[in-house]
């Protein structure tokens, strides 16, 4: 990797350094995701029972939450290259805000399994669930605060149409914790 | 050398290559103890031996450590060190503390020193690894004190540099997770996990950032590639190194007594700890590919592309062999687990601070960029030699681990430890005398220093 | 700057995205199951991934190894649960 790679990544959008970053995070959410079905092969009927106690509208809602949040960073992404600085803080912003409210609700979510007594040393599968869900929780916490990085550089009129690498940077990366969520919310909470 | 106060770094150089000769020694003895149970009985008990052969490497690789900061950080934060007196006090404090602990694990048993230094106050030895005396331990926290705050200043009114940052968390981190061998919790699996605090965050986290930044910044004298660039890089690796290594620590837990969910999230992140490794080998490689000039230390070279491929193997691909928790089920605590650490600790650590001193070393010196032709032939000779007898020390381990594996724990009719360790004698004396041959490249690595080049050998 | 040639595609996959996602979650409520409706969520949720590899992460435009090294980790993914619903099923 050059210098110059870094602006021909294979066209890559942002830095080719957050790709390497995001195809590792989806090598080890991968392993996760195979291991839990793997598992669930060995105990169909305990993952099938306690899959019931989920909270399926928080789940689908969240995922709701986070392709919004996700298309509203592809109009920041938008509103750089059209050299609109401040429109792309403002969709930074609302991306954000719909983070925030994923990591609200999922609160909530973990509150009531908490409440109700469930741990990581309930069962296998609540073992996968909290671990999934709470290991995607630090990444929406992380993706946020990359996107309001982004945003503090914006709004001090760091990025323009010409130099926005550090926007597609960000985006790239959200949009990875929102692909590992699409898959999240089938396999942990719908199908079974 | 840009800076005077950089020379204070040739003194734990030194220090740091007469403990590994001596820690490669009592290797020999132990290997030797493998096949002879009583050589050197009563004088030496293999216990003892042991202490002192892993001991001395962890001492040895904080000197290295230490060595290397005293020279990088000054060069990178663009000033002089911010104390070379203090540097030079906490050298001899921390070369007579070592002795005298070596002296006294050497001069009286194990239980006397315990009793003659206070352990009944302040229980902390005993664990493996962690066998030093307490006071030994105060000692060593009170000259990491000083150490970081000299560092620590001369990073915070100098130049910040990636490199600088990255190594100053890495030692850091050292620093705070030595503090848990203080802690001794009478419950036994408190206790353990606990103990891997120390031993696996040390050697499976903030180690790997000190080793990322060395290399990062040798590579960058040795290459010209541009500082940007390997910054880049050494971003990414550490951010995969912590991210595997931190919840990899769950690949200790899986049957000491701690919850069943670590047997999920050990195996899972710590299969993942191969990637920064590998990582840093292709990073190597690229960057030594892609270089804008011919540095005259072709040996240096050599360490730093050897480094990265033996942490790869040793670290990575030794790891991962017996990482995944049904594989630990049986090979936990065998000869496996002994391969890995030899080829790990030799990969990864030996290596890194032999290339940081073959770098730094012709600077310190010779007021040079490289040592003679002649002295670097006998440094690559050297790297040849004690690789090779790595490998095969660790394929020797490997293959009486699979053996001890298999006969004691997998088979129908499992045989007791004592008869197995018969069976795999053979692969025992094997290793004793690859380790002679280590020893071999290892004198011919202390010859190089002092080898002086064609012309002047004609001359005199 | 062109931005409906970025915009107009990428609000029309949201929309397709949110419904799909409606889709999937009224599935789990109906509590209907079997290999087919599985394999069906699979589907959906591999085709779901690969509209945000192509659009919103931009993939379409860049050289098509990038976007088939993603195509492949999800098949792979997607895929290898199917073969452990698979499993459990028979």
């Amino acid at each position: 990797m050059t210098t110059s790679r870094k602006h021909d990544a294979g066209g890559l959008p942002g830095d080719f350094a957050i790709w390497i970053f995001i195809f590792a995070e989806l090598l080890v959410f991968g392993v996760f995701f195979l291991a839990y079905a793997f598992s669930r092969a060995n105990n169909v009927e305990l993952f099938n029972e306690s899959q019931l106690h989920l909270n399926r509208i928080a789940g689908a809602a969240n995922t709701v939450v986070l392709l919004t949040s996700s298309y509203f960073v592809v109009r920041a992404v938008a509103a750089i290259r059209a050299d609109n600085a401040r429109r792309c803080g403002h969709w930074l912003l609302s991306a954000i805000g719909m983070g925030s409210v994923f990591l609200v609700i999922k609160m909530f979510e973990f509150g009531e399994k908490f409440s109700a007594g469930i741990s990581l040393s309930t069962n296998t599968f609540f073992m996968f669930y909290l671990s999934l869900t709470f290991f995607h929780f630090m990444h929406v916490i992380l993706g946020i605060v990359i996107l309001a990085a982004v945003l503090l550089k914006a709004r001090s009129g760091g990025y323009s149409a010409a130099n926005h690498t550090g926007v597609e940077t960000g985006a790239s990366y959200w949009h990875m914790v929102d692909l590992v969520w699409l898959i999240l919310f089938p396999l942990v909470y719908v199908i079974h | 050398m840009q800076y005077s106060s950089q020379a204070v770094a040739k003194p734990y150089f030194i220090a740091a290559i007469g403990l590994f000769i001596g820690q490669i020694l009592f290797g020999l003895i132990i290997g030797t103890q493998y096949v002879i149970g009583d050589f050197l009985f009563p004088e030496i008990p293999f216990n003892v031996a042991r202490m002192v052969h892993t001991n001395l490497l962890i001492v040895w690789l904080l000197f290295g450590f230490m060595g290397a900061a005293y020279y990088l950080v000054p060069e990178e934060a663009e000033r002089e060190l911010f104390s070379p007196k203090l540097a030079i006090a906490m050298f001899w404090i921390f070369l007579v503390a070592g002795a005298l602990t070596i002296v006294g694990y050497l001069a009286v048993p194990y239980a006397t020193l315990a009793a003659a230094t206070g352990n009944d106050l302040l229980p902390t030895m005993g664990r493996e690894f962690l066998e030093q005396p307490t006071i030994t331990k105060i000692g060593i926290v009170v000259v990491a004190l000083a150490f970081l705050y000299n560092i620590g200043m001369t990073i915070i009114t100098g130049r910040k540099t990636v490199i600088n940052i990255v190594l100053l968390t890495g030692l850091t981190g050292l620093a705070v997770f030595f503090l848990f061998s203080f802690y001794n919790p009478i419950n036994l699996v408190l206790d353990k996990m606990f103990w891997w605090w120390v031993v696996h965050l040390w050697v499976e986290g903030v180690w790997e950032l000190i080793m990322g930044a060395i290399l990062a910044f040798v590579l960058i004298r040795l290459t010209g590639v541009d500082r940007e660039v390997i910054e880049k890089w050494l971003y990414v690796i550490i951010a995969m190194a912590l991210i595997t290594g931190i919840i990899g620590t769950g690949h200790h837990y899986y049957w000491i007594g701690t919850p069943e969910y670590w047997q999920w999230w050990g195996s899972i992140f710590s299969a993942l700890e191969p990637i920064p490794f590998f990582m840093m080998t292709v990073f190597a490689f690229t960057m030594v590919n892609r270089r804008r000039k011919e540095h005259p230390n072709k040996a240096a070279t050599l360490w730093a592309l050897g480094c990265a491929v033996m942490a790869f193997l040793g670290a990575g691909v030794w790891g991962f062999l017996h990482t995944l928790a049904p594989v630990n089920f049986y090979t936990h605590g065998s000869q496996i687990t002994a391969a890995h650490g030899h080829m790990a600790f030799y990969g990864a650590y030996v290596l890194i601070v032999i290339t940081m001193i073959s770098y730094a070393w012709p600077h310190l010196h010779h007021k040079a960029p490289a040592a003679n032709g002649r002295a670097q032939l006998f440094e690559m000779w050297s790297f040849w030699i004690m690789t090779i007898s790595i490998v095969f020390i660790t394929l020797f381990l490997t293959g009486a681990g699979i053996l001890q594996v298999y006969l004691q724990r997998v088979s129908d009719t499992p045989l007791p430890f004592m008869v197995v360790q018969d069976k795999i004698a053979l692969f025992y004396w094997l290793r004793l005398w690859t380790g002679v041959i280590f020893f071999v490249g290892l004198c011919l690595y202390v010859y190089s220093f002092f080898a002086k080049d064609n012309k002047s050998l004609a001359s005199s | 700057m062109t931005k409906t040639p970025l915009i107009r595609p990428c609000t029309l996959v949201w929309l397709i995205l949110l419904a799909l996602t409606g889709l999937t979650w009224f599935i789990g409520e109906s509590g209907i199951t079997g290999m087919a409706i599985v394999g069906f969520v699979l589907a959906t949720t591999l085709f779901k991934s690969q509209m945000v590899v192509d659009y919103f992460m931009g993939l379409k435009h860049v050289r098509a190894a990038w976007r088939g090294l993603l195509f492949g980790y999800l098949l792979l993914v997607c895929g290898m649960i199917g073969v452990a619903y698979y499993i459990s099923l028979t």
